[in-house]
């Protein structure tokens, strides 16, 4: 093309595919979400817009799009591992589990039904079967947003997504591994079994240990962490590859390995969902979308198996969440967030969907009546949810201890021990631990050298929350601040703890007794001293109300010691020397004792809890209205 | 008394769905899901190609072929369509890209899929890659662009290689264009020209059956594939598709290559061939 001088090149390459495909991820969502459908829908229509079948600005050949679609799709898949709450699903096993198998039977067996009925070939129809029976909980955050996150029945439908998609990729692992093969089925039996052992024992054994160590070693830079995950689940899809088992599978195995190392509040998460979310998992689903054929969707054939699949699938999910509420004595309403949770079909559905083209199994018609499906699902659950939410009343009752850490540093040289234990505290219970320098108001204002030496310490701990900084009269002080600003669960604080002027240290004072129902408006607190990078026994040395199993002292013993903690008498005089390095002893100031006047922790850990009158009277003083400050120095 | 036992609710679903399905199914009566395919001939697929020989596509004869990656690519779609047998008719080059297939299923004869070609053919999902190679007699040497475009070149008739020399090499002497591809490689055989240009996986197969006759000099960047080509509008493209894409994820693509071609065309062209930069 000439104009004037100037001799101008067609658009080509590269730079020309990439800025095609980045205006798809910056336009698509925008113009979709505007008339209230979900940017998901104007990212696979996107696709389709510069795809073959549309302006063909992505040629049939082009191999880079396709590529980078396949890699976000190890990464949804990943995700999708990674930020499933395991909590939950330990706490409402029974009611998950039920809902689980129920949600992914149901729809699982009428998908099966359609294939047969409509003379599929076995194999096509058990992986329809499948994609319908996972589910992708893509209305959670908006649940989440109304506070009812800790609902019963919410809890219930995000704990069952584990056992569905696990369902759904392990019923993909056997179609892949029998489709197109000559072997017999014992070999293809055995194939899968082996391998999906060896999957197992690398995802969730071998990976975590990994991963835990290179986090501790090479974890002081943010973005190697970062690095450290990606090269987690392509190692994990890879293994599984290396078995004939489909890479998604173990990306999704080594996000539930990686699920505890990785809390969902923490910087790492935070990382993972915004390259996630910004590029790689919109690319996959503009990859999606260059199958999108408009003239196959709206074939009768095509219309005709998507009204089928959305019978199959919305049907099976909403008996699922039917039964489950009566055996379980949910509300109407909760039924209808079961529902909503398990109806939408995205991730898992359509992975399964990708690969199924991509064996041979399914036609293009089958692909875009999927993708009828996966905007009319996504439509139904969002609009149940909303409705839903309206009427289920707010959960009440505290939230789980570890949940959200506050650990308040004076000196970075004496943080290891109250980071370790925070990490083990947050750790059971999924939780994040945000770990906070207090500079003394007296003190040069030069946090930089004391921050670096805290964010190695961090690093060392293996601990992923968001390092912070505050300038205040105490460590005290100013971790209570912070943890009220943040809606801590807990505030531990590394010794020493700065004094006031003509008070005893603060923990010289009562121990906190149980720990009431409501007392969220000033966290818990404790005080540690000593430094540890593992933890060994642990030991109760109270009074007896902090005993009791639901004081401060009794859940965070709960959530170290693995096989319970050791009760210390008063005539115990010599429990000094049973500290051990790593050893955890729990102590009662009441008993006349505080931590200046118990022995050199260098061996263990000293945790002691603080009254409940002194933070009240720490915090009732100068606390700042905006919690922006604990953030800025 | 009969006593009537209560209808669940899943048994009614499960109903449903079973007597939609029925009615769908009926209504696409051997439809599968990956496609169904419907030969001419009753238990006979029945392929058009241009050229038998064709050094490492076809071998044999039209009556008899014995062998070639696109020879054996039919057999397997054949068997993968649960057909018996496999019968080839030859058809012209460019009545074959004009969408006349002699009355065959579907046409395998190195064809470049394109845009203008698709207007009188369906295509399936591409097999190969083939980016167009310079072919010359042994000793000429083609270090770039500038080399190449002073070269006497042969091309033939309808074909994206010609559209590929004039607009990627733009030859400076007039270019003599053939109907057929044996008559340009004759052309530089008895060195009437110096190069021609063919796809690079022929190309390749005709260097290495006649290494005193042909070298592969380079590549030229293109993201040029083969496809299998099928009647306009045609009810079998959908099974076509599947069945390719299924050889490929089995790895029975990438083994044929390797076993009639030599080579692995999975990064888009043979490695050592070095490729030309050029302006389009």
């Amino acid at each position: 093309m000439t104009l004037a001088l100037v001799e101008l090149s067609t658009p080509k390459g590269a730079p020309w595919e990439f800025l095609v495909v980045f205006a798809v991820l910056l336009l698509g969502p925008v113009l979709f979400r505007r008339f209230g459908v979900s940017g998901i829908i104007g990212l696979l229509v996107g696709g389709y817009v510069i795809g073959p079948h549309g302006l063909s600005l992505i040629g049939a050949g082009n191999d880079t799009l396709p590529d980078l679609g396949q890699l976000g799709l190890l990464y949804l898949m990943f995700v999708a591992g990674v930020e499933i709450d395991l909590n939950l699903l330990r706490k409402y096993r029974r009611s998950a589990v039920s809902f689980g198998v129920l949600t992914f039977v149901l729809p699982f067996a009428l998908g099966m039904l359609v294939g047969f009925a409509l003379g599929w070939e076995a194999l096509a129809a058990i992986l329809l079967g499948s994609l319908l029976a996972s589910h992708t909980l893509i209305s959670y955050p908006a649940i989440k947003d109304a506070g009812l996150a800790s609902d019963p029945a919410v809890a219930t439908a995000v704990g069952s997504t584990v056992l569905t998609d696990t369902l759904a990729l392990v019923v993909l692992a056997v179609v892949a591994g029998s489709a197109g093969g000559h072997r017999t089925t014992p070999d293809i039996a055995a194939q899968i079994v082996v391998g999906m052992g060896a999957l197992a024992l690398y995802s969730l054994l071998v990976l975590p240990i990994l991963a835990g160590w290179a986090f501790r070693w090479f974890g002081t830079e943010r973005s190697v962490r970062y690095v450290v995950a990606i090269t987690a689940f392509l190692s994990a899809a890879t293994v599984a590859e290396l078995f004939g088992i489909e890479g998604i599978v173990g990306a999704f195995f080594a996000g539930l390995g990686m699920n505890r190392l990785v809390p969902n509040e923490g910087e790492l998460m935070d990382r993972i969902e915004f390259f996630g979310g910004a590029v790689f998992i919109p690319v996959f689903l503009v990859s999606v979308g260059l199958i999108l054929n408009p003239s196959v969707m709206v074939r009768g054939e095509t219309l005709g198996l998507a009204g089928l699949f959305i019978v199959a699938c919305l049907g099976g999910k909403a008996l699922a969440a039917t039964i489950s509420a009566r055996l379980f004595h949910f509300s109407r309403s909760q039924a209808g967030l079961l529902f909503s949770l398990s109806a939408a079909q995205a991730a898992a559905t359509l992975a399964a969907t990708v690969i199924g083209f991509q064996l041979g199994l399914f036609s293009s018609a089958v692909v875009n009546a999927v993708l009828v499906l996966i905007l009319v699902s996504v439509l139904a659950s969002t609009l149940v949810g909303t409705r839903a939410s309206e009427h289920v009343a707010l959960p009440k009752g505290p939230r789980p201890l570890g949940t959200r850490i506050v650990v308040g540093i004076g000196d970075p040289e004496l943080a290891l021990g109250a980071l370790t234990l925070a990490r083990r505290v947050a750790r059971a219970d999924g939780g994040v631990v945000h770990p906070l320098l207090v500079v003394p108001e007296s003190a040069p204002f030069s946090p930089k050298p004391a921050l670096a030496r805290l964010a190695e310490i961090v690093a060392t701990a293996d601990v992923d929350g968001q390092l912070m900084t505050i300038v205040d009269r105490s460590v005290l002080h100013g971790a209570l601040r912070v943890g009220r600003a943040h809606e801590a669960t807990l505030v531990l604080v590394a010794e020493p703890i700065a004094e006031r002027d003509g008070a005893e240290p603060a923990t010289a004072t009562a121990a906190a007794g149980a720990r009431e129902e409501d007392d969220s408006a000033v966290p818990p607190v404790a005080v540690v001293r000593g430094n540890a990078t593992r933890l060994g026994a642990v030991r109760m040395r109270l009074d007896d109300d902090e005993l009791e199993p639901h004081s401060i002292a009794g859940e965070m013993a709960r959530r170290v010691s693995s096989g319970g903690a050791q009760r210390l008498d008063d005539d115990h005089g010599d429990w000094a020397q049973l500290l051990a390095p790593g050893d955890v002893t729990f102590v009662s100031s009441e008993l006349g004792e505080t931590l200046a006047k118990l022995p050199n922790a260098a061996d263990g850990l000293l945790v002691s809890t603080v009254a409940d009158w002194l933070i009240r009277e720490e915090s009732a003083g100068d606390v700042p209205e905006l919690p922006g400050d604990a953030r800025a120095v | 008394m009969i006593a009537v036992r209560r209808i669940r609710p899943l048994g009614l679903l499960a109903l449903a769905v079973l007597l939609a399905a029925g009615v769908l199914g009926c209504a696409n009566a051997g439809n599968g899901a990956a496609g169904s395919f419907s030969s001419r001939t009753p238990n006979t697929l029945t392929v058009a190609t241009a050229q038998v020989p064709d050094p490492g596509f076809w071998q044999g004869t039209i009556a008899h072929p014995s062998g070639g990656f696109e020879w054996e690519l039919a057999k397997r779609l054949a068997s993968h369509f649960g057909l018996a047998k496999v019968k080839v008719v030859e058809v012209p080059f460019q009545a074959l890209v004009h969408g006349h297939l002699g009355g065959a299923d579907l046409a395998l004869s190195d064809i470049t899929i394109t845009e203008p070609r698709e207007q009188y053919l369906d295509f399936s999902t591409p097999y190969l890659k083939a980016p167009p190679a310079i072919v010359v007699r042994p000793g000429t040497e083609v270090a770039d662009v500038d080399a190449a475009r002073h070269l006497r070149w042969a091309v033939q008739n309808e074909t994206t290689l010609k559209e590929a020399l004039e607009k990627q090499i733009e030859p400076t002497t007039k270019t003599l264009v053939f109907e057929h591809q044996s008559e340009k490689l004759e052309a530089l055989r008895d060195g009437r020209v110096d190069a021609v240009l063919l796809d690079l996986p022929v190309a390749l197969a005709y260097a290495r059956e006649s290494p005193s006759k042909y070298a592969v000099a380079a590549q030229l960047p293109s993201e040029a594939e083969l496809g299998a080509a099928l009647p306009s509008g045609s009810d079998n493209t959908e099974a076509v598709d599947s069945a390719l894409r299924a050889l490929q994820s089995e790895g029975e693509i990438d083994r044929l290559a390797h076993r009639w071609l030599h080579a692995d065309y999975e990064e888009g062209g043979a490695e050592g061939v070095p490729v030309l930069r050029t302006e389009e």
